[in-house]
């Protein structure tokens, strides 16, 4: 599962405090509630070839059980040509079971996308290359970490404000923290986004660009995952930190959610089917709250 | 008795020191300032990042306005007789050539970086236009002495920069225009701008406070970049009747507003250049992805390309090449003129917020340098300029 150089046992981390957050890191299927809002998240992932297909085929047999009606993704949505025959190849064909099924894609932009991506309806971005919507108590919060300018970062700071859901949710391209050793964390970014992230109470930051599965320790409170192995993968590039909770990076993979309540389960799964990562998240108590 | 040294001794001598004061008072601290930058960068990024987005507005948005300034103040002096811009005439081949040396290599960069498959990257093709206008006549300097090709290289940069800015404003990728609030704002700078002008102030301030101030909110309301609000202003500075020559500093008993201008702003511009290159220069060593080689091979092959391809044009057109400027000289000014730093640097900037994109673009400004050893090497190679036998 995980590069032998770099074994990870897991372990049980208990919380210290009432009001802060606990993370068990042992195996917990998926409570699959009626109630409870369920999402996947791919990044990296339009690459049209066969490993993207299979990725696809494991969402389809994880949706026959657990039907997840939203997929996020982390942008690098598309690689190479971007023309409609690419879109039906790289896009339409490997998901379209989930798409029939109404499984709705939210997608980020990355920096192999063309920027026009944003008009494309089966992304449902609208037009905007930044935005937000609902899932149950769940409110997500797509960005364009390619422009972080200043009119983007106003939007995030009214929008994470005015945000009454339970859980916030934050997913972009660029990672704030990585130990993939090709791209890393984008610091630059992280100098920008993490203050207003713990201002405003986000709970967990979902991001692509490194083409490894990893979960990073809570960082300040707020979870961190880089799920960028979809379709693409860099085989052997983690290089796990201290950071690092659990990486995988031997072959592509995909994270299912479930968020019930207060509590938020994941299982990342890969191409093959197997688990290679699962926990539950109890929801931080927010600094706003 | 001693012998006098050889002729080509003394002439180094005679151009060593006045170009050396050049590089001195022109080009060391904005590199210093760039140096630090990559440095600190590297060392403690998080540190780097808190510190200079702290301080990016007021040195990008405010304290550059007095750089382009002191630009735009060269290049009003040089419409004045005995400058390279008098008569109008002498400027319109460069333009013609500025066409090719910026639509050939904005068009080279879009190709690389669509082979490259990073179509993201494509946002940043006005960066393509930039010339450092101060680094590239330095190394023209140093190739060609007192040549033709010095006026030809300076307009075509001038003017390549021109189009550089309104690319900049109509391209842009995250502001917004408001172009009817700043053009009526712009009015009453322009209007306040020409009252100082007809009442004959003499003194420079008024003009910088009062024009440049409203100047400055026109163009941040109207979503222009601020940096450039002084330089429809600088014109109706009133100035000497003759040019004392490019880049060749005011004498401090000038009487001319334009020249006090510049005696009184001369070294805080090139503070403020050392804090532009502090605070846009700083890019982390893991930028240099593979998109960061768009830009330096565009300009490189696409501006010396691109000038031949208008200058001949241009001749077929019936103008003709300055005197002792042929397709040699023309191919070392391309690739002088692909230089970028400052300008390109700015424009990056300008354009691309923090994070990826802009790190591997500006990498790609730092890159562009490589345009002066081309550039001399070329000239060794193709016997232009001193090397000419």
């Amino acid at each position: 599962m995980i590069s032998p150089k770099h074994r990870i046992l897991p372990t049980l981390i208990v919380a210290a405090a009432a009001a802060s957050a606990s993370l068990l890191a042992q195996p917990a299927s998926l409570p699959n509630r009626s109630d409870s809002v369920k999402f996947a998240a791919i990044g990296d992932n339009g690459t049209g070839d066969r490993p993207q297909y299979d990725v696809a085929q494991q969402m389809v047999r994880v949706h026959a059980t657990f039907r997840f009606d939203l997929v996020i993704m982390l942008g690098d949505n598309m690689y190479g040509g971007q023309s409609p025959a690419d879109f039906v190849r790289k896009f339409e064909q490997p998901y379209a079971p989930l798409l029939t099924a109404g499984v709705k894609f939210q997608a980020s932009i990355g920096n192999h996308d063309r920027p026009d991506q944003v008009s494309y309806k089966p992304y449902n971005m609208n037009g905007q290359r930044y935005y937000t919507y609902t899932r149950g108590n769940v409110r997500f919060f797509a960005l364009d970490s390619n422009l972080m300018d200043r009119k983007q970062l106003a939007w995030i700071e009214s929008a994470l404000r005015d945000a009454r859901e339970d859980w916030k949710i934050c997913y972009f391209h660029h990672p704030l923290y990585s130990n993939a050793s090709r791209h890393g964390s984008s610091l630059d970014l992280r100098v920008l986004l993490e203050p207003i992230f713990l201002k405003y109470g986000v709970n967990v930051v979902f991001s692509g660009h490194d083409h490894v599965y990893e979960r990073i320790k809570p960082q300040k409170g707020i979870y961190y995952f880089v799920s960028g192995a979809a379709g693409q993968l860099r085989k052997g590039n983690m290089e796990p930190s201290d950071q690092t909770a659990a990486a995988f990076d031997q072959d592509q993979s995909f994270v299912v959610v479930e968020i019930a309540g207060a509590e938020m389960f994941f299982q990342a799964i890969s191409r093959t089917g197997q688990t290679v990562d699962s926990g539950v998240i109890r929801r931080q108590s927010s600094r706003s709250d | 008795m001693t012998e006098a040294p050889p002729r080509r001794i003394r002439r180094w001598r005679a151009t060593f020191p006045r170009l050396s004061r050049f590089a001195l008072e022109h080009l060391l601290l904005l590199p210093f300032g760039a140096s630090i930058a990559l440095v600190w960068v590297n060392a403690a990024p998080e540190s780097y990042y808190r510190v200079t987005y702290a301080m990016a507005f007021a040195v990008n948005d405010v304290a550059m306005m007095f750089f382009f300034a002191l630009m735009t103040k060269e290049v009003v002096e040089a419409t004045a007789p005995g400058g390279v811009l008098h008569p109008w005439r002498r400027a319109l081949l460069p333009m013609i050539a500025s066409i090719g040396a910026t639509a050939v290599p904005a068009l080279m960069y879009l190709r690389v970086i669509d082979a490259l498959e990073e179509p993201m990257l494509a946002l940043a093709w006005p960066v393509s236009f930039a010339t450092d206008i101060a680094v590239s006549y330095f190394v023209a300097r140093l190739i060609f002495r007192l040549h033709p090709a010095i006026p030809f290289l300076l307009l075509l940069a001038i003017a390549s920069d021109t189009l550089g800015f309104v690319a900049l404003a109509l391209f842009d990728p995250t502001r917004e225009l408001h172009l009817v609030r700043g053009i009526l704002i712009m009015a009453v700078a322009i209007g306040v701008a020409a009252a100082l002008r007809r009442a004959r102030v003499r003194s420079f301030w008024p003009y910088l406070v009062a024009a440049g101030g409203i100047s400055w909110v026109a163009f941040f309301l109207s979503g222009f970049h601020p940096a450039l609000a002084l330089v429809p202003i600088v014109p109706f500075l009133p100035h000497a009747a003759r040019d004392p020559g490019f880049f060749v500093d005011a004498r401090a008993t000038a009487r001319d507003a334009l020249s006090q201008f510049e005696v009184w702003w001369r070294y805080p511009a090139q503070v403020t250049l050392f804090f532009f290159g502090l605070v846009n220069a700083g890019v982390p060593l893991h930028a240099l992805e593979p998109g960061t080689w768009g830009l330096p091979m565009a300009v490189v092959a696409g501006k010396p390309l691109g000038i031949l391809v208008a200058a001949g044009a241009a001749l077929a057109a019936g103008l003709h090449l300055p005197h002792k400027v042929g397709w040699r000289e023309l191919i070392v000014v391309g690739f002088t003129t692909a230089i970028g730093f400052s300008v390109g640097l700015f424009f990056c900037t300008a354009l691309l917020p923090p994070g990826q994109l802009h790190s591997e673009t500006s990498m790609g400004v730092l890159l562009t340098l490589a345009g002066a050893p081309l550039a001399i090497f070329t000239a060794m190679l193709l016997r232009v300029g001193r090397f000419a036998r």
